[in-house]
């Protein structure tokens, strides 16, 4: 456990030592949200509460998608990777400690949007929604962290950088975050709708709208325990 | 056979034994059914010059890489079977490896301490190793030296019975890399095994009790360094700058010799005992004039360049 812990702490310290990676991180995802509200608050009530699920949803995305992966990539390329494979550390802790110290980078976008709706758009939740909410978007999107550090585990950090940003946007746009599902076309609404992005956002809005969430729920557990699989193979197998 | 520290090595135990290694990229053998066995208590050295196949093949028995043939064993264990049981007596100090920029001294002893059942106690490993200053200093402020001390330390932290030390030596200046050698020395009397993988001549010459020389994922040879050098005793090296050209073929052509390698126009030639009655003898007959003439006795170096055909690798070839 004090190598878990340890393990967690050194990541930590790494995002405090470097907070110019959580902070543009956290930057685009608001500035989207932001800019929508701005746009298109207007045109219906409560704007700021219509979109922060959305929108925080892919907000948590974008940081648990990138960052795990391109630390691990850059961790990768400079050989730190390579030092704690030939030490006793298990390789599942690593890991581990990768997917936990990447909700710092949750908590920090869910908090700037929320600021955001408030100012910019009408936010009407009640608090226990709103803990409900955050508490669902950051474990439920642990598991793309998975993702991230097997993605990381085998390509430089431009590379992956490249190869997530080309996974999350396309599964946000399909998953309905940016526009409203039920806009989408019926064609682009079925293949978002097979995946995980949407079942985090669907379970995100649960709460909310008092929505079925047993199905999503196991959809994401699913998603966890192939992404740990995942990202071992791919540490396991990384020619370091 | 004896060792520097009068270790016999026909009663010695094998502490990692090592029978027809062997691994392959993309067809190609890097590391080619390579054999070789490591007593307790020695430094034990591969020496061998870059590209060579020394590094895949300690990353082999410390588990870092799959062999594609052949086996590996640490005191018995499977380096790929049971990693972490290897893990807690062999530790491992790799060449390309860097720790993140941004840990501290202290923190990096204190997260790797903490991965072992039985460590060293990190200060007291810390203070040995002299950093204690530097406890608090992120790991980008560390000069060569102390980073590759840090390296040394996390190897030693988790109280193993073998070291492998990749490159330790490689980029420090002369007197970091004296002081290094020395802290090896020290390692070894008290009792941890040493790998020393390395390209330096001078460092296998001074600090292993045996050398295992790796040539194009080949071994060529396994001997104490003293035994390398008699091997080579009767061949003689002749160093010269010829006064008018001469064509190295022609040195070549004699029976006496075995190497002849012109490195700006100094003429360095190899051969066996009579080397310098025949070569001489040519000069004469070509009227060739021998400037900065040198006869030598057989060093490491020499004993390399036998063995492999190749020019050994130095500090100042390396810059």
């Amino acid at each position: 456990m004090r190598a878990m812990w340890l393990e967690i702490r050194d990541e930590l310290v790494g995002i405090l030592r470097e907070p110019t990676a959580l902070f543009f991180s956290v930057l685009m995802p608001v500035g989207f949200f932001t800019f929508f509200v701005a746009m298109f608050g207007e045109a219906w009530e409560n704007a700021g509460t219509a979109m922060i699920v959305p929108f925080g949803t892919f907000g948590v995305l974008a940081v648990v998608l990138m960052n795990p992966g391109i630390g691990m990539a850059d961790a990768h390329q400079r050989g730190w990777l390579r030092v704690k494979r030939v030490s006793g550390i298990p390789l599942w802790m690593t890991i581990a400690a990768k997917v936990i110290a990447s909700i710092p980078y949750a908590v920090a976008v869910l908090a700037a949007i929320t600021a955001s709706a408030v100012f910019v758009g009408d936010m009407r939740f009640d608090a226990g929604e709103v803990a409900v909410v955050f508490a669902v978007l950051v474990l439920g999107v642990l598991p793309f962290a998975f993702f991230s550090v097997a993605i990381g585990s085998r390509v430089g950090a431009n590379a992956a950088a490249a190869i997530l940003n080309a996974i999350l946007m396309p599964s946000a746009i399909v998953s309905g975050l940016w526009f409203p599902y039920e806009m989408l076309p019926e064609a682009i609404a079925r293949i978002g709708s097979v995946l995980p992005t949407y079942h985090l956002a669907r379970l995100a809005m649960a709460p909310v709208d008092g929505g079925a969430w047993l199905g999503h729920l196991l959809v994401l557990a699913a998603t966890a325990a192939v992404g740990a699989m995942v990202a071992t193979m791919a540490y396991r197998s990384a020619r370091l | 056979m004896r060792s520097k520290r009068g270790l016999r090595h026909d009663r010695a135990m094998a502490i990692i034994e090592v029978r027809d290694l062997t691994k392959r990229y993309g067809g190609r053998a890097v590391v080619d059914e390579v054999t070789f066995s490591v007593e307790e208590g020695e430094i034990f050295a591969i020496l061998g010059p870059n590209g060579a196949g020394k590094t895949t093949t300690v990353e082999m028995i410390g588990g870092l890489r799959r062999p594609d043939g052949g086996s590996v064993r640490v005191m018995g264990l499977d380096p790929i079977a049971d990693p972490r049981r290897t893990k807690e007596i062999l530790g491992m100090q790799l060449q390309e490896s860097q720790f993140a920029d941004r840990i501290r001294v202290g923190e990096a002893l204190e997260l790797f301490s903490s991965f072992y059942p039985s460590p060293v106690p990190w200060r007291q490993l810390m203070e040995e190793l002299g950093l204690s200053e530097q406890e608090r200093t992120l790991f980008s402020r560390l000069s060569g030296g102390q980073r590759q001390r840090l390296s040394i330390a996390t190897a030693l932290v988790g109280s193993p019975k073998i070291a492998v030390l990749d490159e330790l030596t490689t980029g420090l200046d002369p007197k970091a890399r004296r002081d290094t050698w020395e802290l090896i020395e020290a390692l070894r009397d008290r009792g941890v095994t040493i790998v020393l993988v390395t390209h330096f001549m001078e460092e296998a010459e001074r600090l292993a009790d045996r050398v295992a020389v790796i040539d194009r994922g080949r071994l060529v040879a396994l001997d104490t360094p003293r035994g390398l050098i008699s091997s080579t005793a009767s061949r003689q090296v002749m160093r010269f700058r010829p006064g008018t050209p001469l064509d190295p073929d022609d040195l070549r052509d004699l029976a006496e010799v075995e190497t002849v390698t012109d490195e700006g126009g100094t003429l360095t030639v190899t051969g066996s005992e009579g080397l310098v009655y025949a070569v001489t003898s040519l000069l004469a007959r070509r009227q060739v004039v021998a400037h900065e003439l040198r006869v030598d006795t057989a060093t490491l170096d020499d004993a390399f360049l036998a063995l492999t055909g190749r020019e050994p690798e130095t500090e100042e070839t390396e810059r």
